[in-house]
């Protein structure tokens, strides 16, 4: 009885470390399966970001083309005080692979903020004044009771939405008050590649976390070897 | 004891931008342009007459600046300052290297991509049937 509980104990001991390796080789092939994933979804985005932008160049020259090279032209940037009206959300987000960056965009934020004061492009007011669409008007840091007056409950169009159009009218203004619609089209396919761009940034996080768990748990392997 | 994040949050965070004229223009319409009280801006135009010294600068100034999470810079401009870009390993900003209009993406030259690779290369390979 004894000669057999002792044969037994070092067989527990054996199956016990077999158990502990598999779990490891397990974890391990987890974490490779997880980098090859985060790559993958890294290369396809990339993909996909360079058809987007490749769309926003052919309307950006075709812009060119109707409007004329000296009207869309970084000489007319606007080098006055202004912040970002499409800003960044940077959080730590931690999981299995430890601690990574996580990015948030928030587009238009400045119209959300409440800074249009410090936040806004300066536009030609006369060129607004003679705007054939009245409701872009700047109207200064317009409360919500009047963008209310504007469109009543009833309108398709609500008040934050108009104030991203608004948003979006002051940018596109910089290259003059009639833009050619291209450059409406090329600005809304930077804005996708710019959603495009935040994927990435957070699909690289997690590649480089994942490749990092698997080097480490590989050195850890070497080691015990 | 954990060792402490080196990961810094921020709130309102900018995108520097280092790239062709047409690229910024675009994302200027997308709202990311930003200037601030010295006039300074988070973007810088490259052409044919942009210095590599230049873009040595606006590459450590963006990447200093702590209301700066990500770096967008065209591939064939990293290409120039290849030995920055690849020795650069903080999370934040995070450099993302994107085509051109000229140059398209080229998945080998990628500075993320090339410190991971080793992953598959034989040496890591046959080390591991060893």
């Amino acid at each position: 009885m004894e000669e057999e509980e002792q044969q037994n104990r070092p067989e527990s001991c054996e199956n016990g470390r077999e158990d502990g390796e598999a779990e490891e080789q397990r974890q391990q092939e987890e974490s490779v399966l997880q980098f090859l994933d985060s790559m993958d979804g890294y290369l396809t985005l990339l993909d996909s970001l360079s058809s987007t932008l490749r769309q926003g160049w052919i309307d950006l020259a075709s812009a060119r083309h109707s409007m004329g090279v000296s009207r869309v032209t970084s000489v007319l940037f606007d080098l006055k005080l202004h912040s970002a009206s499409t800003t960044l959300h940077v959080a730590e987000q931690a999981d299995s692979m430890g601690e990574q960056p996580h990015f948030v965009l928030y587009k238009w934020s400045s119209s959300d903020s409440g800074k249009c004061g410090s936040g806004e492009i300066e536009i030609d007011k006369r060129e607004l004044q003679q705007s054939s669409s009245p409701q872009l008007r700047h109207r200064g840091a317009s409360p919500h009771s009047e963008l209310q007056k504007e469109y009543p409950a009833g309108s398709t169009t609500s008040p934050k939405a108009y104030q991203v159009q608004n948003e979006r009218f002051k940018l596109l203004s910089v290259f003059g008050t009639l833009v050619s619609p291209k450059l409406h089209t090329a600005q809304l396919s930077f804005e996708t590649a710019l959603g495009t761009l935040v994927k990435i940034a957070n699909m690289r996080s997690s590649m480089l976390s994942a490749f990092a768990q698997v080097q480490k748990q590989s050195q850890a392997t070497t080691k015990m070897a | 004891m954990a060792n402490r994040s080196q990961i810094p949050t921020c709130n309102s965070a900018l995108i520097a931008m280092i790239a062709d004229e047409d690229t910024v223009t675009g994302f200027l319409l997308a709202g990311v342009g930003n200037v601030d009280l010295r006039r300074k801006t988070n973007y810088l135009i490259v052409d044919s007459k942009t210095t590599v010294k230049a873009i040595e600068d606006a590459f450590k100034e963006f990447t200093t600046k702590e209301d700066i999470a990500i770096v967008l810079i065209s591939q064939y401009v990293a290409n120039m300052i290849r030995f920055l870009v690849d020795s650069y390993n903080k999370p934040v900003p995070a450099i993302l290297e994107i085509p051109s209009k000229d140059h398209p993406y080229d998945p080998a030259q990628d500075s993320v991509l090339s410190r991971v690779k080793h992953l598959f290369s034989t040496e890591s390979v046959a080390s591991g049937r060893r």
